[in-house]
């Protein structure tokens, strides 16, 4: 303490004599100041404080969203057709990365590019995101991350999988990258297999960790499953026996659909040439086309058994009529129509055993365009079928006003108007199912015991047709290969000429079979295309008629359908030397 | 007073710091609970990838192969199966 110091009574300030106002002053300065903070407190905190609120949450609280899984596809015994996994994708901000020759090298390495690629996506420096690569296996991305690389970053993405591949790549079509339908059912479904995404506000530290939530989520919607009517083992059975044929016969491409004969649902519906829905480079319209739904062709001889229904319900003939079809050909209008082997005398049952032209035009000329043209149009020729499908086509039929009378003879077998194989193997139904057509459905129908469909033939009608179908397909028939062991079939081959510009081309044919298993109680239609033959044979009986004979046959199998026929047991047994 | 006022000034502080508490508490439970979550997601993911995976080992060209190839098996032919009905569910017999 200093010497100097004064006593505080002693002190000559207090001797002084001060104004009362200077202490007032300050007292009422000090007093509004605080009234001043304690306005503007309850400003920003209750009347305007919506500005600070948000200044705050900017800081702390982030949205995120909440994805929604799609949904699978699924066959008809819950087998998986299309699901999705992680795939996450790996991007990367040229702008500050991290540039080390040796880490790239082993980037390069892990996302199977070659380092000079690599180095020409980072190329440009001012970009801050590129793509280095897109649906990544897990294991691969997490080592990614492990080499940890400045400016290498992994954001969360979904890969679409399809455990079937190529056999039923037509039906479930596929997603692209954004994971968005782009064919088939995938695109179809689109809406109902996306789903809705969620989302929920939250507070994170400063760790980037999840603390709080703020408010209410909203809960993503998974997208729903679908399950089809299709079963994987029938269509892998019948995609490898139709491919079989498609090369043995050099054909350009081929078709199979198979239908549940009472209840309509598409068992199997495949082509070829075909994808694999996973690995789609270089991928060409031909691959893609689901041919049976959208490519239309003459169907030829299998309209005959329409017409002899037709023609049975009208009185005009019965199964056992006789027509004479001799010499072979018959000149309607200036126009000859032939056999390719002139018959003699036929009964109406061996018209469709023998596949008869001139039998079919000589009941068909006895009967009303009228008629015809509604029997074609109620078994759905010239009509879409009713199922969901890009590109569906309705094919073509003309109305029986402009029929000239040459028309109706050849639209009697075939010519003249166009179908597809769906729709053929739909109309078919008129014989599976007594005399009524059912809608065809790609989706599983629960309790599926017998689907109701549209009278068009009597029972008796029909199953005389399917007798009829039998001897065709039996020895003395078109298509004695279509038989099988164990199981009555019958069916109806077809041969046509392919069009082309404004005639018909003389050495290009598409050769089909239609037909039905087994005859007494339907189970199955089976119907078979295929385009172009080209190895010396093009007869529907001959390329045709075998792939629906082995489809049948596993089919009906699968099915656990009893045999209907006595077969010679084969006992027969190899012995192969057991391996320890 | 004095007294009360002083009793008064702890408990809000010792509630105060219980407020404090439990919100760490919260936290760091919601921290768990989130971890926890995305696991169950995680796995969740797994198992569909499994799924995926089996059923790939399984579709009916590789099974086919397999059994062809390897186990020298063949397709059952009607010629050698033997068709028994037995008391089960009732089977389809056509007539």
């Amino acid at each position: 303490m200093s010497s100097r110091s004064v006593q505080l009574s002693s002190s000559p300030l207090l001797t002084s004599k001060t104004p009362v106002w200077r202490s007032k002053l300050i007292v009422a300065t000090i007093a509004v100041s605080f009234a001043g903070l304690a306005v503007r407190a309850a400003y920003v905190q209750v009347i305007d404080n919506a500005f600070f609120k948000r200044q705050g949450e900017v800081r702390f609280a982030r949205t995120l969203e909440l994805p929604a899984n799609r949904g699978r596809i699924l066959d008809r015994n819950g087998l998986l057709l299309a699901t999705s996994v992680p795939a996450p994708s790996i991007w990367a901000n040229p702008e500050d990365m991290e540039r080390d020759p040796e880490k790239l090298r082993q980037l390069a390495r892990l996302l199977e590019m070659m380092p000079a690629d690599l180095e020409k996506k980072l190329a440009n420096e001012d970009k801050t995101f590129v793509w280095l690569k897109r649906q990544l296996d897990e294991p691969v991305v997490k080592e990614i991350l492990a080499l940890d690389i400045k400016g290498v970053y992994s954001i969360k993405e979904y890969k679409r999988l399809y455990p079937e591949g190529e056999a039923a790549a037509h039906v479930v079509g596929f997603t692209n990258v954004e994971d968005v339908g782009q064919e088939g059912m995938e695109l179809v479904f689109q809406k109902q297999l996306a789903g809705r995404s969620g989302s929920r506000r939250v507070i994170k530290d400063r760790l980037g960790r999840v603390v709080e939530d703020i408010g209410e989520a909203v809960l993503p919607v998974d997208g729903e499953d679908l399950q089809l009517s299709i079963d994987n083992k029938v269509q892998f059975f019948a995609y490898q026996k139709l491919r079989d044929a498609v090369l043995e016969h050099k054909a350009k491409a081929g078709s199979v659909v198979i239908l549940d004969a009472q209840s309509g649902e598409v068992l199997a519906l495949a082509n070829y040439p075909s994808y694999s829905p996973d690995k789609r480079v270089n991928l060409s319209g031909e691959q893609l086309r689901n041919r049976a739904l959208t490519d239309t062709f003459e169907p030829g001889s299998t309209m005959k058994p329409l017409v002899i229904s037709l023609a049975l319900e009208k009185g005009v003939v019965k199964p056992e009529s006789r027509i004479d079809t001799a010499p072979g050909r018959l000149t309607i209008s200036g126009s000859t129509i032939s056999d390719s082997h002139p018959h003699g005398t036929l009964t109406v049952n061996e018209v469709i055993q023998k596949s008869s032209n001139i039998g079919t035009v000589k009941i068909a000329m006895q009967m009303q365009p009228k008629d015809m043209w509604e029997i074609y149009t109620q078994v759905g020729f010239g009509q879409k079928p009713q199922v969901p499908f890009p590109g569906v086509v309705s094919g073509r039929l003309r109305p029986y006003k402009t029929w000239r009378p040459i028309e109706q003879a050849t639209m009697s077998y075939g010519y003249g108007l166009s179908t597809s194989l769906f729709q053929l193997a739909r109309a078919y139904t008129v014989f599976s199912h007594d005399g009524e057509v059912i809608p065809a459905s790609l989706m599983k129908i629960e309790n599926p015991i017998s689907t109701a469909g549209v009278r068009v033939i009597s029972e008796e009608h029909a199953l005389a047709v399917r007798k009829m179908l039998n001897l065709a397909a039996g020895p003395g028939g078109t298509a004695p290969k279509a038989q099988t062991v164990g199981y009555s079939v019958g069916g109806k081959t077809g041969t046509a000429h392919k069009q082309e510009g404004k005639g018909y081309s003389g050495k290009k044919y598409r050769g089909f079979f239609v037909g039905l298993a087994p005859i007494d109680r339907p189970r199955i239609v089976v119907a078979v295309m295929i385009d172009e033959p080209s190895n010396g044979r093009y007869f529907g009986g001959d390329v045709a008629a075998p792939v629906f004979s082995e489809t049948v046959q596993q089919t009906l199998r699968l099915m656990g359908v009893q045999p209907d026929m006595s077969v010679k047991p084969q006992t027969s047994v190899q012995a192969v030397e057991e391996s320890f | 007073m004095i007294r009360l006022n002083l009793v008064l000034l702890v408990a809000v502080v010792v509630s105060a710091m219980f407020l404090v508490h439990n919100q760490y508490e919260m936290r760091r439970l919601f921290v768990e609970h989130e971890k926890t979550l995305k696991e169950a997601a995680q796995l969740e993911m797994s198992l569909e990838r499994l799924t995926v995976e089996r059923r790939a080992q399984a579709t009916p060209l590789r099974v086919a192969r397999l059994a062809r190839d390897q186990l020298q098996m063949r397709n059952p032919a009607p010629g050698i199966t033997q068709y028994v009905t037995g008391p089960g569910p009732a089977r389809e017999v056509p007539q």
